[in-house]
């Protein structure tokens, strides 16, 4: 018999489903010698005898316990932090819609271990001490035993701080710096989308044979990721000649790049690297179209999602970028990422982007994680986390013991003008598909060093 | 080759290889016509805050979503009928949408201590983006430039896009008319005399509740007109209102709430602070107007074109 989160109950039978601390939500089956129906997987009226000892135990365990669950929970809550306003709301919407198909899906075939999922819903507005905020009250206030969401490093670096203080499951979504993973790496965050080390590991071939080796401009965003990706990059291109001739630093939500535009102009680059994300990669890309760069200079986006190559349109043409996955490919290719892809369209009338299949896959991973356990206890889950191999919308894919890095496959994509596109977010074919082992960072120059608890 | 190093991580200088001061000055022409172009924006959308302060002393914090309201507006007629339908039709819309407001709501916070305003204004705002995100879902939008338009122009100096260039051009051309129509009409007098003394025109007989409701009319359209014809230019979001709204008090603060050219000398400081500090400190390009703001205010609390008494209102 599994070991519940909440004790021991004789004769609890998991299979059956239903809430062992419930009587109105109990299940009858047929006692084949009483022969007649019995009510199991709930304590009825216990003994005075029963009453005493356990609240005994029960007073004891709340004393002693470790764990974040003391009370009978009917439900489960699950904190959904992710922006929905701010420059990367379009990212944090259909992650959003991703988390709330899983979520129906797992709820409708009977919930984790018989609990249904409630949601917690926060706004991070792509703000870290926002994003903080939302994720202490939605452990604090509703109780919620794991945090999921992301769209920006910022707030995931804040976030997985405070859910390692709290003790409490990060299953980190879409962010892309190293650090979620490297130097600021937890023993309670997990990250599957893969990192900018990945990208500029998986870009190199195409860089070098498209992109050369000549004068590169960077406009790059100011914080954790955008300095990320510009470190990983330049140690990709610069030992093979790549001059970097500038990287203009600017700021997270930004919606005029014309000045760092017109002094890429003067420059006059071979490559014009924009390691933007969100609406603002879009104003920067359909801006430096308006400056001619987009003609006089090859553009590189080392990191893109459908959403935001729908709004640059045809500025998007050419453009080389690297996704972890995009709906086009795989559904052809993997039976569970089409079944995905087609409850999400049929559900929202749009595809899903990169980030919302990292966000559906997160939910039903720590949905197993938590079953393999058979507890709610994060130590437990970890455990079962650690080193776990699965095969889901891509293809096999494992969880990295040592950094909580999902290794899974990194795409490098070119993009596609409009009118050759299926749909308007169709936005891409496919130039490589490179395996996860292959470009993620080595344990031997990781700056990961993961607490024991 | 500089080498890699020092541009790792987070450069204290952003600048091309041979970063001398020879080629600091070389791009200045061509971040000092960007100032001036991005500072004409703040001009436009701070000229309708500051004259509704003026006429009405209202702060507006929904002056940002007449912003929004005209790029929706503007990309929902241009999609079907043009540009130039959408230039037209944004600043009428958003104008009888204001009027509507003014009203039905505002009217009754005229004479209302300045928090109730605020408070008024702001929830309007939030209503206004909301309902935005309502209806049109929370996904940017942009409009593409037109063809002609879609190419930069070589100036000698640099090149610079051409949409951006007319987009300047216009809005020089509606700061003259707005400035004639204060200065040189009936209402424009009733506006600045208001603008003096509230009182003493309604004593002597000015319809001053009409000319206000002209004049936030009048600031509104403004705001719709800019951001209609800045949706090519800004991809549009229901956020946009307030991420244009915050620049244009710092124009207003520092050039003198409630005055003309102190907003149009305001929008033009703030517009080639923020494309110099790109130039030479880009990660300051936001910080760069606030510290701007506290300076004047430190040492011009009324602004640098702002009048005492038109504060005290």
């Amino acid at each position: 018999m599994a070991e519940g989160p909440l004790g021991d109950l004789p004769g609890f039978r998991p299979e059956l489903g239903g809430n062992r601390f419930d009587p109105n939500n109990a299940i009858f089956v047929l006692d084949p010698i009483r022969d007649k129906e019995i009510p199991v997987n709930v304590r009825l009226k216990p003994t005075r005898g029963q009453f005493i000892v356990g609240g005994l135990a029960a007073s004891a365990a709340v004393k002693f316990a470790s764990i974040n669950v003391i009370a009978a929970p009917k439900t489960l809550v699950v904190g959904l932090n992710v922006p929905q306003t701010g420059p990367y709301s379009d990212q944090g919407q259909d992650q959003l819609r991703a988390y709330r198909l899983a979520i129906a899906e797992i709820n409708a075939k009977g919930g984790v271990m018989g609990m249904q999922i409630e949601e917690s819903v926060g706004d991070d507005q792509t703000k870290a001490p926002v994003a903080v905020e939302n994720a202490r009250r939605m452990i604090e206030r509703d109780g919620a035993v794991m945090i999921t969401g992301g769209s920006s490093t910022g707030t995931a670096i804040a976030v997985s701080g405070l859910c390692q203080e709290k003790k409490t499951i990060f299953m980190a979504t879409l962010t892309h710096g190293d650090e979620t993973t490297d130097l600021n790496c937890h023993y309670h965050t997990f990250r599957r989308y893969n990192n900018a080390h990945m990208s500029a590991q998986a870009l190199a071939k195409t860089l070098l044979a498209k992109y050369g080796t000549g004068r590169w401009f960077h406009i790059t965003a100011d914080y954790a990721w955008g300095h990320s990706v510009f470190d990983n990059l330049t140690s990709v291109v610069e030992p093979k000649g790549a001059k970097t001739i500038a990287n203009v630093l600017m700021p997270l939500g930004t919606t005029d790049f014309s000045s760092a535009l017109s002094q890429a102009q003067a420059a006059k680059p071979d490559v014009l690297v924009i390691t933007e994300f969100g609406k603002d990669m879009v104003n920067a890309l359909n801006q430096s179209a308006q400056f001619g760069l987009t003609k006089s200079a090859k553009i590189l986006v080392p990191l893109a999602d459908e959403y935001m190559a729908k709004g640059a349109g045809d500025n998007f043409d050419n453009v080389v970028t690297t996704a972890p996955f995009y709906y086009k490919y795989q559904s052809d290719k993997y039976p569970e990422a089409k079944r995905f892809v087609d409850a999400f369209v049929k559900k929202y009338n749009s595809p899903p982007s990169n980030g919302a299949e990292c966000a559906y896959v997160d939910m039903y991973q720590w949905k197993g994680g938590i079953e393999r356990a058979g507890s709610l206890d994060p130590k437990a889950f970890i455990e079962k986390m650690e080193g776990f191999h699965f095969t889901a919308t891509k293809g096999p894919e494992y969880w990295r013991a040592w950094d909580h890095q999902g290794i899974n496959t990194v795409m490098v994509l070119e993009g596609v003008p409009v009118a050759g596109r299926d749909d308007p977010f169709a936005f891409a074919k496919v130039l490589e598909v490179h395996d996860g082992d292959a470009v993620a960072i080595q344990q031997s120059t990781s700056k990961c060093k993961i607490e024991d608890s | 080759m500089q080498g890699p190093a020092p541009l790792r991580g987070r450069p204290p200088f952003a600048l091309p290889e041979d970063s001398t001061i020879d080629a600091i000055l070389s791009q200045l022409p061509g971040q000092l016509l960007d100032g001036f172009v991005r500072g004409l924006v703040y001009v436009a959308i701070a000229l309708g805050l500051t004259i509704v302060f003026g006429m009405l002393r209202l702060v507006n914090f929904a002056h940002g979503a007449f912003y929004a309201i005209g790029a929706y507006v503007g990309l929902v007629v241009a999609e079907r009928y043009g540009l130039a339908a959408g230039l037209i039709v944004a600043p009428l819309a958003v104008a009888l949408f204001a009027v509507v407001f003014d009203r039905v709501l505002l009217r009754f916070f005229y004479d209302k201590e300045p928090t109730a305003q605020i408070l008024v204004t702001f929830g309007v705002a939030l209503v206004v983006q909301e309902s935005l995100r309502l209806y049109f879902g929370g996904t940017t939008r942009s409009f593409p430039i037109p063809a002609a338009l879609s190419v930069p122009v070589n100036l000698g100096f640099t090149q610079y896009p051409a949409y951006r260039l007319a987009f300047a051009v216009g809005i020089v051309a509606i700061v003259l008319l707005v400035w004639l129509f204060i200065q040189y009409t009936s209402y424009g007098l009733i506006v600045r005399a208001g603008i003096r003394d509230r009182t003493m025109v309604q004593l002597l007989g000015g319809n001053v509740a009409l000319a206000s409701t002209i004049v936030f009319a009048l600031g509104a359209g403004l705001a719709g007109l800019v951001g209609a014809a800045a949706s090519p230019i800004y991809s549009v979001d229901p956020d946009t209102g307030f991420s244009f709204l915050v620049p244009s008090f710092v124009v207003v603060v520092i050039g003198g709430l409630g005055s003309f050219w102190g907003a149009v000398i305001g929008g033009l400081i703030v517009g080639e602070l923020q494309s110099l500090t790109t130039l030479v400190l880009p990660a300051a390009s936001d910080v760069v107007i606030y510290v701007a703001m506290a300076l004047v205010l430190l040492v011009r609390p009324s602004g640098l074109l702002g009048e005492s008494e038109v504060i005290r209102g």
